[in-house]
């Protein structure tokens, strides 16, 4: 009797002390289990779920500038432990310019609970949790849940609607990076992450954002400019508030949305990224923000760009060098100035046409290209310090280009004349290109994400900023008047000039090392020094015929094994690229190619068939494969069941699979079918995928396999 | 400039001719060690005060919001008000920043701050009327309490959080690491502040609407 009366008191006393529902003004918190029962020793899971009054919104682990984590303290008993939260992906608040991260909605919060091997008739979990829940004004609140499960000798899994509970949980958790980063610390202090995910599309990705772990290195910023290119996606970061050095390693959780055929899917990764003193990042995040140039402003953008070019320390001489010449044309007739400097824009206009040109083509047939191809190349920068160099040595006076040279810009530039005024536009355009990349890339990165038409008018109105200084001047006398007379002068500039040449030959085989290390110095100064020798070969004068022809073969000699220093760069990087391009594949391994040949035969036989589309630049299938259909559990399911696992690799758009995908009505990866043996038609898998489901399409056919 | 693909916005800064302003960004807090962002403000008295007018005294700052459970936390166990009787005894100025804007939590008057002033027998050297949140986006404040000190020479010392336990449990204050009260000794002292840069805790900063 009197155990009755406890038993009955506990029962009325229990729920309004502990229970595992608790309303609060704004959440209501409940802690669940991922199993109806316990099995001693092997861990299980609970989850607090927190449901958030709309608008509202719960923390992150890193709050932000604001707001305090959900906390939750355990009482177990003796023998049991419980994990840290095992947190969802978060979500961005900007509160008028305080930036939060947490959660709205409803979040659920993992924590792993490892029982003993020796547990008693049943299992009881207290937690006291608090939180911090915000709208405008924040409010903290606080619930003590508890959880009692029974312990049996097998253990059960919780019921179907609790365990999609849990499913949906996992899929909001990030999953560890499947790729390497980095990051660099600019001299501003501001690090650059690298999050080495190569090959991606840029125009399938979006709102990529990068939550730091941590309060302190890194700051909450409203908005990060990512950008996806050839090295990877690459968020310029603001430095945090802490005042001890940035850390070894930078911890934080990536979340992205990917556009897929189907929709649109958030993917969110947890990164570790190693400082790598090696990468100075040069571009500072200062006002940041990644909206989309229009049309009009990125040809205004262009135009200006092209503008500032003249006053570049590599294209200024070649600029100046041409108005020096124009006083030469002092007097001349005004058509003449103007067919000059009609000349010189055409140069420049052509020039960039060209350039236009070859970034279509490449598009057109490599499907996807990325400025600055040119400029990651050693063997470019180095030619182009070479250029650099020789046009500096013109300018010092060490050679006059003759006649023969004709071709090479400057000496046509120097000669006058209608040719002689395009190839000083031609020239300059050739000057203008590296030491003005960031221009370039700027404007570029835009001009490629556009149509053809729009990539050339971008380039051109590049082309004529960078002209329109000169044919302004041809074009008007009064500007005209305020050029000074020729005279001694002009020898005196423009061996003056040669100084930010030689500065710009250095400052590109500093970019030359930062592409292929410290032995670019050696074959970049060796190279001069032959080319400066095959010069001095060349001017040593007139002797016997013999003589001038060994000299000229010396000299070739010479400009040869400057030019081959730039093969041997070529070579390291050629073997750095293809060992990295391996590990970007797709990978085969456990599953067949993917022919239409095969998959029919297979369906004929009356064999199960699991078909999975995808492509190397596609995040969501690498997300699929590593989530769903590489555990060691669905590996063993599809075994069980003995599925011919079928993988198309639809990287570079492969016409049968493309074929087939259009028959199901799809425009692109990821795509799943599963045949269950003598059905004529596949099913079609959600293409967000996760282990339970794929092992439940697989359970069903298995009765019929027995 | 190991790869020269610097992003658009860089095109829009090189273009300076653009007359695209830069959105404004609150983080964007000022640096140690380098002189502290000046304001000048009225406080719930009428009283005129200029940072600039302060030089040769050390200066606290502090970000309020009265319904703020955080700066509770503090004003019911009575601690804020002691380290501000503790500051006025050293000769510190210590000034209490109300920025919330108007029309959002923790927006006063005069008369409504004085009172609060009043009911918690609080003692800044003033209570700053901060409507348009000027002084707090100058400081690039996120919370209430945001804290910050300024040394006599007008150099920014210290800022962050008010101590080390982030919660809104007072019981936690004696506790907790109090990082204002260090930091005011040694600047008192001539010494550098040791941990200079804390992480702040509290609500967040309710800024004007529509700002960001």
């Amino acid at each position: 009797m009197k155990r009755l009366l406890a038993l009955l008191l506990a029962l009325l006393a229990g729920p309004a002390f502990a229970q595992s529902t608790v309303q609060t003004e704004n959440v209501r918190a409940e802690l669940l289990a991922d199993v109806s029962a316990v099995k001693p020793g092997e861990p299980f899971w609970v989850g607090l779920r927190q449901t958030i009054r709309p608008k509202w919104h719960t923390y992150w682990k890193n709050p932000g500038d604001s707001g305090l984590p959900t906390e939750i303290a355990w009482t177990l008993p003796a023998g049991v432990t419980a994990g840290p939260i095992v947190w969802p992906r978060p979500y961005l608040f900007n509160l008028s310019g305080v930036i939060n991260y947490g959660f709205k909605d409803e979040a659920m919060l993992l924590v792993r609970i490892t029982p003993p091997a020796d547990l008693p008739g049943a299992l009881k979990l207290e937690a006291a949790a608090n939180w911090l829940v915000c709208e405008d004004v924040c409010i903290p609140e606080e619930a003590k849940l508890d959880l009692s499960l029974p312990v049996t000798a097998t253990g059960a899994p919780a019921a179907p609607a609790t365990r999609a509970v849990f499913e949906k949980a996992r899929q909001q958790v990030p999953m560890p990076s499947p790729w390497p980063a980095r990051y660099g610390v600019a001299q501003s202090g501001d690090p650059t992450l690298i999050v080495e995910a190569k090959g991606l599309k840029p125009e399938t990705i979006r709102d990529v954002y990068f939550f730091p772990a941590d309060w302190g290195p890194v700051a909450s910023m409203a908005k990060q400019a990512a950008a996806i290119g050839a090295d990877g996606i690459r968020i310029p970061l603001r430095r945090g508030d802490a005042k001890a050095a940035l850390p070894a390693d930078l911890a934080g959780t990536l979340v992205l949305t990917e556009k897929t055929a189907a929709g649109e899917v958030k993917q969110a990764f947890d990164i570790v990224a190693k400082r790598d003193p090696a990468f100075v990042p040069t571009s500072t995040v200062a006002a940041s923000g990644s909206e989309q140039l229009s049309l009009l402003e990125a040809l205004l953008f262009a135009l200006l760009g092209g503008l500032i070019l003249n006053l570049m320390p590599c294209v200024f001489p070649v600029l100046a060098m041409k108005a020096a010449s124009f006083a030469g044309l002092a007097g001349h007739e005004r058509s003449a100035m103007r067919r000059d400097g009609l000349a010189y824009t055409a140069g420049v206009l052509v020039s960039f046409a060209a350039m236009a040109g070859v970034v279509i083509g490449l598009r057109a047939a490599a499907g996807d290209v990325s400025w600055g191809f040119q400029f990651q190349s050693p063997v470019f920068s180095l030619l182009i310090a070479y250029l650099f160099f020789v046009v500096g040595l013109n300018l010092s006076g060490v050679f006059e280009v003759s006649g023969r040279f004709a071709g090479v810009g400057q000496g046509l530039a120097a000669r006058g004349g209608t040719t002689g005024a395009f190839f000083t536009g031609v020239l300059a355009v050739i000057v203008a290109t590296p030491c003005t990349a960031p221009f370039m890339a700027a404007a570029l990165g835009f001009a490629l994400s556009q149509p053809a038409p729009q990539t050339l008018a971008v380039l051109l109105a590049l082309g004529l900023g960078l002209a329109l200084p000169y044919l302004a001047l041809t074009f008007t006398p009064a500007l005209q008047r305020l050029m000074p007379r020729p005279g001694a002068w002009m020898d005196r500039l423009r061996q003056f000039l040669a100084f930010p040449m030689y500065a710009s030959a250095v400052w590109m085989i500093w970019v030359l090392v930062q592409q292929a290390g410290a032995d670019g110095v050696i074959y970049a100064l060796g190279g001069m020094i032959l080319i400066g020798f095959a010069i001095w070969l060349l001017r040593l004068g007139s002797g016997a015929a013999w003589g001038t022809w060994l000299r000229r073969g010396l000299a070739a000699a010479a400009v040869l094994l400057a030019f081959a220093a730039a093969l041997k760069l070529e070579d390291g990087r050629a073997t750095a690229a293809s060992a990295s391009g391996a590990s970007n594949g797709v990978s085969f391994e456990g599953w067949e190619r993917f022919s239409r040949e095969r998959l029919d035969r297979a369906i004929a036989e009356g064999k199960p068939v699991f078909v999975d589309f995808t492509a190397a630049w596609c995040i969501t299938c690498l997300v699929n494969e590593r989530v769903a259909l590489e555990t060691p559990t669905a590996r063993r399911a599809f075994e069980q069941a003995g599925v011919l696992k079928l993988k198309g690799d639809w990287t570079n758009r492969d016409p049968e699979i493309t074929s087939l995908l259009k028959e199901l009505g799809r425009a692109g990866v990821p795509l799943y079918l599963f045949w269950a043996p003598g059905m004529e038609r596949p099913k079609i898998l959600p293409q967000v995928l996760t282990e339970a489901l794929v092992i439940s399409e697989l359970a069903e056919i298995q009765p019929a396999k027995r | 400039m190991s790869k020269l693909v610097v992003p658009r916005r860089v095109l829009l800064l090189g273009a300076a001719a653009a007359t695209v302003a830069p959105a404004v960004s609150l983080a964007a807090t000022p640096d140690l060690g380098k002189p502290a962002p000046q304001f000048t403000a009225v406080d719930s008295n009428g009283k005129t005060w200029s940072l600039a007018d302060l030089k040769g005294k050390v200066v606290v700052i502090e970000t309020t919001n009265h319904q703020c459970p955080y700066v509770r936390k503090h004003y019911v166990a009575d601690k804020m008000q002691a380290q501000q009787r503790e500051a006025a005894a050293k000769g510190v100025v210590w000034l209490t920043s109300a920025s919330s804007a108007t029309g959002e939590e923790g927006y006063v008057t005069a008369a409504q701050a004085n009172e609060i002033v009043k009911k918690y027998n609080a003692a800044p050297a003033a209570v700053l009327l901060d409507p348009q949140s000027k002084i707090a986006r100058a400081y690039g404040a996120t919370v209430t309490p945001h804290m910050y000190i300024i040394d006599a020479n007008g150099i920014l010392v210290y800022k962050g959080g008010i101590d080390s336990i982030r919660s809104s449990d007072a019981n936690d204050v004696p506790k907790a690491k109090q990082y204002v009260r260090l930091a005011l000794d040694e600047v008192l002292a001539g010494k550098p502040v040791t941990e200079a840069s804390t992480r702040p805790y509290g609500c967040s900063l309710k800024y004007p609407r529509g700002q960001s």
